[in-house]
């Protein structure tokens, strides 16, 4: 094709300038592939530290009522739902003297609150068992209170009575407030400890694989009888701080495409004109102002896909760059991202010669054959 | 000698009201196959106005101009610029080739402009327009590292490349020197001669006329003369 033929040569022949520009392109898409990465493995990070071992929903009774095992099975119904298990929670007081602390405590069995809070992999000290009468307590509780591996504590049960555990491991979930407050039961010491039968339960939490799905899920598996919790709805405040980070993420990389939009219409602009003359005289030989016009649209998407190219591997390299930072989660390139970025440069390219195309697609060749 | 290019009453006005300029006013000739005819006159005669209508490059506030039987009044740009690349070839004062490119690919930037690959016949046909224009073994050089009388050579091998029944030429010797413009005008003569190539060359230089076989001779926007020179 002539005019792809054309459009190479004029690149070819001011080389600077292809190269200048290119280099541009190159830089703006390495931006928006970088901030982009950067911003979505940093929220990601977030959200797998605040939500990742915990669950997404949870159904909990109305008033003093109980929920049945079924509930668990039935959630596990929907497409979304990867976890669902029936857990029993009571409070429990530890007391040292004057000072008491009070602990959440969440009873099930080993393998269930496993598939939840990944408790395997959070041990820090002993080891992941939860046989009769042994309790997993948090790294902050446990350093607090003095309490070690191994030893027997009495704790003040919800009746009134007194229930002593054996210490099995301390636990750290990635967060203080969850290490401090949290703890962990066999769940037949759990139902002893509340005075519940064998198919009776106080909650069933639920994760979900995609965990923005939760309120549409948490919407299904509502039932008569029991109070859905939604994970968004506890983390208003997280959420919106993601979403206003995502917009100004987003406003960086609009701005960045903006500047490499101008940049290729500014470039294009200029070579319209230097190859006024050339345009003219292709025009007087008979081409059309169509083929004319697609000389820039060619240069531009030649540019583009040069440019897009380059931007992906400096993109690349300034996420392994930021490998060597010291932070605490790595930044992780997406495909669909760059695909994203890859397609959106090109586009912007091409809007970016529509002026100059057009322009060129209305020269009159006698425009230059009379300027000489 | 048929009719191969017709130009009926053309008249040219550049601008409005007050200041508008008659540049050319009801111009009318016919041109048949195979002349090699010259258009003289001062400048400002409207020598160049009524070559570029002629050549499709503009378009006349009235009359029409009729290439091979085709009235081209009311054709579009698109079918204006489809003829000018199948029945004409031009030749400029300045040589106007493509810097970006070689000898041998402007030469054929006509062929490829209507669409076609350049075939072997046609790469035969630039190996003897390089050896009648005198460019033999110049094909691969970029056009910027010729001479200017070569490049006008190459500019006049563009044109005819394509075999157009026409040549339009404005001053093409313009910016040569005095050996090198008469080395083209006997190049445009051999053309015509054995290729049957109808030429029109414009020209201010009554002696350069002479050379040809009609004389069209323009003054203050007019046709005023219209001869057949014998002693060419």
């Amino acid at each position: 094709m002539l005019s792809l033929s054309i459009a190479t040569r004029f690149l070819r022949s001011s080389l600077g300038q292809t190269a200048l520009i290119t280099a541009g392109i190159g830089v703006g898409i390495a931006v928006v592939v970088f901030v982009g990465s950067l911003i979505t493995s940093l929220q990601a990070d977030l959200i797998d530290t605040t939500v990742g071992s915990r669950p997404h929903i949870t159904l909990l009774p109305e008033g003093d009522g109980t929920l049945s095992a079924d509930l668990a099975e039935a959630a596990l119904d929907e497409p979304e739902v990867t976890t669902a298990i029936p857990v029993r929670k009571l409070s429990v007081i530890f007391a040292e003297g004057d000072a008491s602390s009070a602990l959440s405590v969440t009873g099930g069995t080993q393998s269930d609150l496993n598939s939840v809070y990944d408790l395997d992999e959070a041990i820090v000290e002993g080891v992941y068992s939860l046989d009769d009468g042994e309790i997993l307590v948090g790294t902050v509780f446990a350093d607090r209170t003095g309490i070690a591996v191994g030893q027997t504590v009495p704790f003040l049960l919800p009746g009134g009575s007194t229930g002593e555990y054996t210490v099995a491991g301390t636990f750290d979930l990635g967060s203080a407030a969850a290490n401090d407050r949290l703890a962990f039961l066999n769940a037949d010491s759990a139902r002893t400890a509340l005075g519940l039968s064998q198919d009776e339960y106080s909650a069933i939490e639920i994760q979900v694989d995609d965990v923005f799905a939760s309120s549409e899920v948490a919407d299904r598996v509502e039932t008569d009888g029991v109070t859905v919790v939604d994970w968004q709805d506890e983390n208003e405040d997280l959420l919106s701080g993601l979403t206003a980070q995502s917009g100004s993420s987003l406003l960086i990389q609009a701005f960045v495409l903006v500047a490499v939009a101008l940049g290729i219409a500014s470039t294009l602009a200029i070579s319209a004109v230097q190859k006024t003359r050339q345009i003219g005289i292709l025009k007087a030989m008979g081409m059309t102002d169509r083929a004319a016009g697609r000389i820039f649209l060619f240069q531009a998407a030649i540019l583009g896909v040069a440019g897009v190219i380059v931007g992906i591997a400096l993109g690349y390299f300034l996420i392994w760059g930021f490998s060597f930072a010291p932070v605490e989660f790595s930044v992780a390139p997406s495909p669909t991202l760059i695909a994203a970025s890859a397609a959106i440069g090109i586009i912007v390219a091409l809007l970016s010669a529509i002026i100059p195309s057009r322009s060129t697609s209305r020269l009159d060749p006698i425009e230059v054959i009379q300027n000489g | 000698m048929g009719d191969l290019m017709v130009a009926d009453r053309l008249e040219k006005i550049y601008g409005e009201g007050t200041a508008a300029t008659l540049a050319l006013s009801s111009v009318s000739f016919t041109f048949g196959q195979g002349e090699f005819a010259s258009l003289i006159g001062q400048s400002g005669s409207g020598k160049s106005t009524l070559l570029n209508l002629l050549g499709l490059l503009d378009t006349p506030t009235s009359g029409t101009v009729s290439i091979d039987g085709t009235d081209t009044s009311n054709l579009s740009r698109k079918e204006l610029a489809h003829l000018r690349g199948e029945s004409l070839g031009f030749v400029f004062q300045f040589h106007h080739l493509l810097p970006e490119f070689s000898v041998f690919e402007n030469m054929t930037m006509p062929i490829r402009i209507n669409g076609g690959t350049v075939r072997e016949e046609q790469r035969e046909r630039v190996n003897e327009l390089l050896e009648l224009l005198g460019l033999t073994g110049l094909a691969d050089k970029n056009a910027n590292q010729l001479s200017g009388g070569q490049k006008q050579r190459v500019a006049i091998g563009r044109a005819l490349i394509k075999r157009p029944p026409i040549i339009l030429a404005d001053e093409p010797t313009g910016n040569l020197d005095t050996a090198n413009a008469s080395a083209v005008y006997e190049l445009f003569r051999e053309i015509n001669r054995e290729q049957g190539t109808g030429l029109l060359i414009v020209t201010h230089d009554r002696s350069v006329a002479e050379m040809t076989d009609r004389i069209l001779e323009m003054r203050d926007g007019e046709l005023i003369q219209d001869v057949r020179n014998d002693y060419a």
